[in-house]
């Protein structure tokens, strides 16, 4: 995957507004905007405790006082999937913004810094992206014991190796550029012309990259809260919520139904999103939108 | 007195193959040259000549590979001196637009190097305001970024960046490269002015004669890089010692076309540094060669007339 951000093309300014002449951006920032409000408004907008047992009112179909059902604890489905965005969000932007923070780092480093530094890191890009990435979570959760912070670790380790890879990528590309000549020659350090001239030149494909990988964790996060490797019950967790109605699929298959329809439209809006800002921010792949 | 920038048989080599087969390309060989004190030298000749790589390896920006720099009279080495020489010198690019930093204002890039030599900077705003003045830009300029600038604003906005800390030697590569002639007449002026103004020796880098004999007071000839003739440009357009000097002025485009001369025109490419010719390595386009050039290779030595060409027959062919 390569992008190169024209600075050109288009200003700043015009990001926004590209983004909402795009549907499909449009769409995707839409829902993403709505998944990040439900997060941040849980304690507010959640009808009721999401870990409030209520053992009479089990297996609710939605209804006027229970808009999405109840659970086989008669927890309310709304307010778990409310808190479950908190959750999905909450663990997918922390973990990824971590790896983005690192994969910069790293990879401006390895771009820029001497040629044996960026052989011994690109030897530990490759090694660690060449772990399959379920086994190597299998393996540290065992190792850690499963929760919410190895979770985080768990998605770091296997997803900073591909930023710091595009990130040196295009520190090399530009690295020979007549403006980062130009630096040197004014005497400007290394640490100068990483941070400064680099960094905010190589720094949009990463943002991208970033955006469309969000579904990718939330969906990681939820799958081993569905094997029970991940966020620990009673805590909503999408996964967990899926996890606990297919134990009860044929009584209320509305539980599954319910946590799998937030899942699908989240992976969805930050895809579009990410497409959006892609073809927004690297005109050249417009229209290769499958591609 | 003691020149700004004096380089002594410099030599620039290009690493060839892998880890086992040694040596290089030589892209420079034994360049010696000096600019004195407010003095301004044009480093002409064809592409691929080694100009531009003789202004990098200056600044440090390309390895050299034998040699020496001096700057001020002492040798630059080491990150001290390097440090120094970039403070006191400044290049200017030939592209002027890429080598701005893209994400940054104008205002921010005139001013960076005062932050980059910790140099004191109470008014960045105002400092930004007094560059531009010096150049020619209105003030409002400085919150432009580079792609938002012409080429003439951006060069210039290249000659306020060199011009941030006093510097005493501009090293400016192509300085007219890419402008229509108005605007290269107008950066040629402010060069001249502000090299009366505050003392810069300059080193200019071109192909262009024109500009040569606009702002030049003395002319080094590069040939593959190597320095086939030196002297005051005055003299060197009156009377080349050198025919690859003779052949270049020929070439240039003159007002009345009738009068270009056809027997000295330049035949043929630019041989490559791959394969040089023996003897003179002039001597496969020179329409003077004879046997002698294709057997032995000239020294670069004083002529009659006090200058200096690498051809056996410097004194016999100026008119």
């Amino acid at each position: 995957m390569s992008f190169v951000v024209d600075p050109a093309l288009p200003a700043r300014r015009g990001i926004g507004r590209a983004l909402l002449a795009d549907p499909m951006g449009l769409a995707g920032l839409v829902i993403v905007v709505t998944f990040v409000a439900m997060a941040l408004l849980a304690p507010w907008i959640a009808p009721y405790d999401p870990i409030a047992l209520d053992v009479k009112a089990k297996f609710l179909t939605p209804s006027a006082a229970h808009w999405a059902g109840t659970d086989h604890l008669g927890r309310d489905l709304l307010s778990r999937i409310i808190w479950g965005a908190r959750l999905a969000l909450g663990i997918a932007i922390t973990s990824v913004g971590i790896a983005g923070v690192i994969g910069l780092v790293l990879g401006l480093v390895a771009g820029y810094g001497p040629r044996w530094l960026d052989s011994g890191l690109v030897l530990v890009f490759d090694s660690l992206s060449s772990l399959p990435m379920i086994f190597f979570a299998l393996a540290v959760i065992t190792v850690l014991g499963p929760g919410t912070l190895t979770l985080i670790l768990v998605i770091v380790l296997v997803s900073f190796p591909a930023y710091a890879r595009l990130i040196r990528t295009q520190t090399l590309t530009l690295a020979g550029a007549d403006y980062i000549l130009a630096e040197r020659a004014m005497g400007a350090r290394p640490g100068r012309i990483i941070f400064r001239h680099l960094l905010p030149n190589v720094v949009g494909p990463l943002v991208i990259l970033i955006c469309m990988d969000i579904p990718v964790v939330i969906m990681l996060e939820a799958g081993l809260s569905y094997l029970n490797l991940g966020v620990k019950p009673p805590s909503p967790s999408w996964g967990n919520i899926l996890a606990e109605g297919y134990t009860s699929l044929r009584q209320a298959p509305h539980v599954v139904i319910v946590a799998g329809v937030p899942l699908v439209l989240a992976t969805l809006g930050f895809t579009f999103l990410g497409e959006g800002l892609r073809d927004v921010l690297d005109p050249r792949g417009a229209g290769r939108r499958w591609a | 007195m003691i020149p700004v920038l004096e380089l002594q048989n410099l030599s620039v080599d290009l690493p060839l193959g892998g880890f086992l087969t040694r040596g290089g390309l030589p892209i420079l060989q034994d360049v010696t040259l000096s600019v004195g004190r407010g003095e301004s030298v044009a480093l002409v000749g064809e592409s691929g000549s080694g100009k531009t790589t003789l202004a990098r390896a200056v600044m440090g920006l390309q390895a050299i590979s034998g040699g020496a720099v001096r700057f001020d009279g002492k040798a630059v080495a080491g990150r001290d001196g390097f440090a120094r020489l970039r403070r006191d010198a400044a290049m200017m690019f030939q592209d002027a637009t890429a080598s701005l930093s893209p994400r940054l204002t104008v205002g921010y890039l005139v001013t960076e190097a005062f932050r980059i030599h910790r140099q004191p900077l109470p008014d960045p705003a105002r400092t930004a305001r007094e560059l531009l003045a010096t150049v020619g830009l209105p003030p409002a300029i400085a919150h432009r970024y580079p792609h938002e600038l012409s080429g003439g604003q951006a060069r210039r906005v290249g000659v306020a960046r060199a011009l941030a800390l006093r510097p005493r030697l501009v090293i400016a590569d192509e300085p007219t490269a890419g402008l229509d002639v108005s605007v290269q007449a107008e950066v040629l002026n402010l060069m001249a002015d502000l090299r009366r103004d505050m003392g810069l020796a300059y080193l200019i880098i071109t192909h262009n004669l024109a500009v040569v004999r606009h702002v030049a007071d003395r002319i080094v000839v590069l040939y593959l890089g190597r320095v086939v003739e030196e002297g005051p440009t005055a003299e060197v357009f009156a009377a080349p010692a050198h025919p690859y000097t003779a052949s270049l002025i020929a070439a240039e485009p003159k007002p009345d076309p009738r009068k270009r001369r056809a027997d000295l025109a330049i035949r043929g490419e630019v041989p490559s540094i791959l394969r040089r010719p023996k003897g003179c390595e002039f001597h496969t386009r020179c329409p003077l060669a004879r046997d002698v050039c294709r057997l032995t290779a000239p020294d670069l030595r004083p002529t009659t007339s006090g200058r200096l060409a690498r051809c056996h027959f410097a004194d016999q062919h100026q008119e």
